[in-house]
């Protein structure tokens, strides 16, 4: 009766006074923030990764979701870091980098890592034509992962299909991210694969350009595709992460 | 601004080696195991409290809501206690002392405390659930019973949502039939409290829910002059005390 898929369980890694909430993506579960919460938490954080709604149990849950019950799961493990930090940095991939944003615009938050952020919804010209079938498909297979570390697409917790109705929550979150990032003023990292091919890198141009002036820097990531924290420059992402929450809290 | 109710946030106490999960209730909030989780923590306790999915964001988002999104919800907590903790004690008010069950039944956890936890159904209403996908159609949220609080000043801050939704009865009675059925496969130490008092749940679900597990060590607790909510209304250091003393009695020995 367990209903979390093994793997794919939030984590809460206990230590010191800086927070850092690590938000996983469309389809996907903590796990695909997990190793970066470890070696946050090995550099002094106390590290959270919840599980958003709909996510790591069964793929039709999602069709019950609504964009805001993911900012809400999101928001659940803000304030459960809150009680015990006295900054919170919230970090996304993908979907939880948007989320990530929300978060800012709305809440006392340190800091943001965004990575793989979508601006505008991912280019993929099948997900147009999933969207005008959405009364009649429910699920569509996701194509064959296309990563530079294969290995690490094995590993990964993720639903193989994409609940079509949901498609259009992650639009939703996306949209009303837009006119929140003006809000925005805490210090930003944004980080993105140059070889991105489901979000590509101009995304990250322009959600810098969205950003109020002020503390934000974009950081370029050779050899990865679109999962930043699984894929094969995980390290040199970890390591960014840490600088950034490193300086901001100095 | 947050979309959770404010005051009904989940909350997080770090403490010792000894992890204590928090569920609330059917249409309650994390609020209504707050007070409990600072006495445990005021202990030494590391305390969670969750918040269900659908709960202190607005009512409507109830009739989304599936019960094995309320099971989800509290192995969460679970999950995000492993790490800083030992042992895990689950424990619950109404349903959610049917998720601690639940979770007793599936996971290793070293002890269980269900208050004011139903065995059947509650409300005679619930007894319309062969109907429920004609019901729901047009029958989206139903009156609640009457308060039975014996503490006035505490019911007056207590955030729940206002009205029951239906869907979520059909939820509710569900999850019943899955505790029925679940409930001799719970072995780990096992503490029930009920109200005499308790106008929403009847004392009877506690002796069933007694009888029915199938833990060993067992211990039935009655209080006087409390309604449901017994985590806060008059009796509730009573209840914080008898809560306590169970989970101390779960760890090892320092002697």
């Amino acid at each position: 009766m367990t209903s979390i898929a093994p793997g794919g369980e939030p984590f809460l890694f206990p230590g010191g006074r800086t927070g850092c909430l690590l938000l996983h993506g469309f389809t996907a579960s903590p796990q695909e923030v997990r190793e970066l919460g470890r070696h946050l938490a090995s550099h002094g954080a106390t590290a959270l990764g919840p599980r958003l709604f709909g996510h790591a149990t069964q793929p039709g849950d999602l069709l019950r979701a609504r964009w805001a019950d993911w900012l809400a799961s999101a928001f659940d493990g803000y304030h459960m870091l809150r009680g015990v930090c006295d900054r919170v940095f919230v970090l996304g991939v993908s979907l939880g980098g948007v989320l990530a944003f929300h978060l800012a615009a709305r809440l006392d938050v340190a800091g943001v890592v965004g990575m793989a952020t979508p601006f505008g919804p991912p280019k993929d010209p099948r997900l147009l034509l999933l969207r005008l079938a959405a009364p009649l498909v429910r699920f569509v297979p996701k194509g064959p992962p296309d990563w530079r570390d294969p290995a690490a697409a094995k590993t990964r917790v993720a639903y193989r299909v994409y609940p079509v109705p949901a498609l259009a929550e992650v639009e939703s979150a996306i949209l009303a991210m837009r006119s929140h990032l003006v809000n925005v003023s805490c210090p930003v990292l944004l980080m993105h694969a140059t070889e991105d091919t489901f979000v590509p890198p101009a995304n990250m141009q322009a959600i810098y350009d969205a950003l109020p002036a002020g503390d934000k820097a974009m950081l370029s990531i050779p050899h990865s595709n679109h999962v930043l924290p699984l894929d094969a420059s995980r390290s040199q992402v970890f390591e960014a992460a840490a600088d950034f929450i490193g300086r901001v809290s100095r | 601004m947050s979309l959770i109710m404010p005051g009904a946030e989940p909350f997080y106490f770090p403490g010792g080696r000894t992890g204590c999960l928090l569920i609330h209730g059917f249409t309650g909030t994390p609020k209504e195991m707050r007070f409990l989780g600072e006495h445990l923590a005021g202990a030494g306790c590391t305390v969670l409290g969750v918040r269900l999915f659908a709960h202190a964001t607005r009512q409507e988002d109830m009739l989304r809501a599936r019960w094995r999104d309320w099971v989800a919800s509290a192995e969460d907590g679970l999950h995000l206690l492993r790490e800083a903790c030992d042992r895990v004690i689950v424990m619950g008010l109404s349903m959610g002392g049917i998720l601690a069950l639940l979770l007793a039944a599936e996971h290793a956890v070293s002890g269980v405390v269900a208050l004011s936890t139903p065995y059947d159904s509650p409300d005679p209403r619930l007894r319309l659930r062969p109907l429920a996908a004609f019901l729901t159609l047009f029958w989206r949220f139903a009156r609640k019973g009457p308060p039975d609080w014996h503490d006035p000043t505490v019911a007056a801050d207590h955030l729940e949502y206002p009205l029951a939704p239906v869907r979520g009865g059909v939820e509710l009675y569900d999850i019943l039939a899955e505790l029925r059925r679940r409930l001799p496969s719970v072995t780990c130490p096992a503490l029930v409290i009920h109200s005499r008092g308790d106008l929403t749940v009847r004392g009877s679900s506690a002796e069933a829910i007694v009888a029915h597990m199938g833990s060993g060590d067992k211990k039935l607790v009655w209080v006087e002059n409390s309604g449901h909510v017994v985590t806060r209304d008059a009796e509730r250091e009573r209840v914080f005390a008898e809560v306590l003393s169970f989970v101390r009695g779960l760890e090892p020995s320092t002697a």
